[in-house]
């Protein structure tokens, strides 16, 4: 079992309050996703961002949201087995959880590390699996927090805020 | 300004026609239309002049609406600005040059072609592109309903949208001078009027986007000229008088054409048509899912201009009319260094455009957040069948409906239904 945890300093205490409480959301959204289904990839991440624009969230912080949840939302179909995901809306900001069906990660830390890939032949040849994927989802989140053990499943979830940073 | 005339649309709505169909209201690319009290109702700061309703409705309610012929009257010299789809109407047995002559018998003065500066403005795309390399991709603006569909849908694309006058209007504004200069004429004498193959361009004409003066004086459809062009064809065949084509910028019609014209200016370009199409690729770009591209032809209309609903012919035919005329017929050219200088002055700019978004359900997020939960709620109530026999498009719009106080639950007729019949859903 191993667990990563990354929180931007402008946020830091807020963050960390919210994953003590974990208050209930005013709206959830959640979605079904199929392995290697990559006709419907995306769809979830476009459904949550069109909601936030919906609520008028300033168009960079939805560019980070959508970069940030499409890019977990392919791992979730090319490099796991499908999975779940939720969005979780609140006032100030979103958490948006990914929990796939396994195989689970050998090394969370390095998979951070820009340019280090498990996918094999078949998603790479897709355009997936440049090992870029968890490093520009850290660049545009406000927290990110990764469960995971080799054989089980992952948890991938990030937070981030409507406000920008002071 | 009185609210409900804020915003011009080259459509009539005739409610007494209306037999609460629905088409209409589920064609709507931006859920402008609903059925209210039986009758079409159209939300003007929603609808962006794409015409697609028009094609559904087959029960007149609603119409095109462009200038008539009559109003090229009013001026001493007459201009008749060709849609290059114009040139895809006539059967093969009519030559361009003919049908362009055709104008003439029915009263212009003179006739001329947004092809005209198709070359010219590639070459200027070429250097705004150079002159903003920090924007990509470029978006263009030729097409007023994509310009309005992304003021509505999509505002944080604003600054990526070309920011120059489309061809038409260049062509517009260069003729005026030239006919000031060249024929003495004074400026109100002058009528410059675009025939034109879509409602979106009649609205940019009297409704002008970022532009800092009227270009022209009116937008005549091509289905307003069509018959009486052919009446007069004999005549035009006999007349003997010259009349240059410039049919190298008639592929401009067609979606894929002006994309490949550029590219041999070294623009890597994508050419994207039909309004689901268009909105697909807008939220790519939006959320930066897309290949690297220096400009992206965006046109509303199936095919491109060909595809407008005041054309004649159908748009997969006119586009080979236009492929025929490119290949067999003679090109004159045309070369101006004065449309160049204008360029360079920036005569063709036009102004950033302010974004008038339908996305937001509220001025702030927590009241927002209110209300998309009540939507939800809602939501979760309604059929999910999206049969919009409520008058609203989806069940989802009919929940944002209610919550804005614009419907009750009882619109639903598939809820009343059950309602009404207890028994049926006690077994």
């Amino acid at each position: 079992m191993a667990e990563y945890w990354y929180f931007n300093e402008a946020f830091a205490e807020e963050a960390s309050s919210y994953f003590l409480e974990r208050p209930e959301p005013v709206i959830v959204m959640d979605f079904t996703i199929g392995e290697r289904d990559f006709v419907n990839a995306g769809n979830a991440s476009s459904q949550i961002k069109m909601a936030l624009k919906r609520l008028g969230v300033d168009h960079d912080i939805l560019r980070r949201i959508a970069i940030a949840s499409y890019e977990a939302e392919i791992n979730e179909t090319a490099h796991a087995r499908g999975g779940e995901i939720t969005g979780n809306i609140y006032p100030e900001f979103v958490v948006i959880k990914f929990y796939d069906k396994g195989p689970g990660m050998k090394d969370i830390e390095q998979s951070m590390v820009p340019g280090f890939s498990t996918a094999d032949e078949q998603v790479r040849e897709m355009g997936f699996g440049a090992g870029l994927g968890l490093p520009n989802i850290k660049k545009n989140v406000d927290v990110l927090h990764i469960d995971s053990e080799e054989g089980g499943r992952t948890l991938l979830e990030f937070m981030i805020f409507f406000r920008k940073k002071s | 300004m009185d609210k409900e005339k804020k915003y011009f649309h080259a459509l009539q709505v005739k409610t007494e026609k209306c037999v609460a169909c629905m088409k209409c209201v589920r064609v709507c690319p931006t859920q402008a239309l609903r059925i209210r009290n039986g009758k079409v109702a159209l939300d003007e700061d929603r609808c962006i002049d794409c015409g697609r309703c028009l094609s559904a409705c087959q029960f007149g309610a609603l119409l095109p609406w462009s200038d008539k012929l009559d109003i090229i009257k009013n001026k001493k010299y007459k201009v008749a600005v060709l849609s290059s789809s114009y040139a895809g109407q006539f059967s093969e047995h009519i030559s361009y040059a003919t049908a362009k002559k055709a104008l003439l018998q029915i009263g212009f003065d003179e006739v001329i072609e947004e092809s005209m500066v198709t070359e010219l403005f590639g070459m200027m795309l070429h250097k705004y592109l150079q002159n903003s390399p920090e924007i990509r991709p470029v978006l263009s603006s030729s097409c007023p309903a994509v310009v309005r569909l992304i003021q509505v849908r999509f505002p944080s694309l604003l600054p990526n949208l070309l920011h120059l006058e489309s061809p038409r209007s260049i062509v517009a504004m260069y003729y005026r001078q030239k006919l000031i200069k060249e024929k003495k004429l004074a400026a109100e004498d002058i009528g410059i009027y675009l025939i034109v193959p879509c409602i979106a361009q009649v609205t940019a004409v009297h409704q002008p986007e970022g532009k800092f003066s009227n270009l022209e004086d009116g937008a005549i459809s091509i289905q307003n000229v069509f018959g009486e062009a052919l009446e007069v064809l004999k005549q035009a065949v006999q007349d003997k008088r010259p009349m240059d084509i410039h049919t190298r910028g008639l592929g401009w019609a067609i979606s894929r054409n002006a994309a490949s014209d550029l590219e041999e200016n070294k623009i890597k370009t994508l050419s994207v048509c039909g309004i689901p199409n268009v909105i697909e690729v807008l939220l790519k770009i939006e959320n930066q899912q897309i290949d690297h591209y220096d400009y992206i032809v965006l046109d509303s209309c199936t095919v491109g201009c060909v595809g407008g609903v005041l054309n004649i012919e159908n748009p997969f035919i006119a586009a080979s009319r236009i492929r025929h005329i490119m290949n067999k017929e003679e090109a004159a050219s045309f070369e101006s260094q004065e449309i160049l200088d204008m360029f360079e002055k920036g005569k063709f700019g036009v102004e950033q455009l302010e974004g008038r978004s339908i996305m937001k359900l509220s001025s702030d997020i927590k009241s927002a957040l209110e209300k998309m939960k009540r939507i939800h709620q809602i939501n979760a109530e309604l059929p999910g069948l999206d049969c919009s026999a409520c008058g609203s498009p989806t069940c989802i719009t009919l929940a944002e409906d209610i919550v804005e106080g614009k419907s009750t639950i009882e619109d639903c007729v598939v809820l009343l239904r059950k309602k009404m019949r207890p028994k049926n859903n006690t077994k």
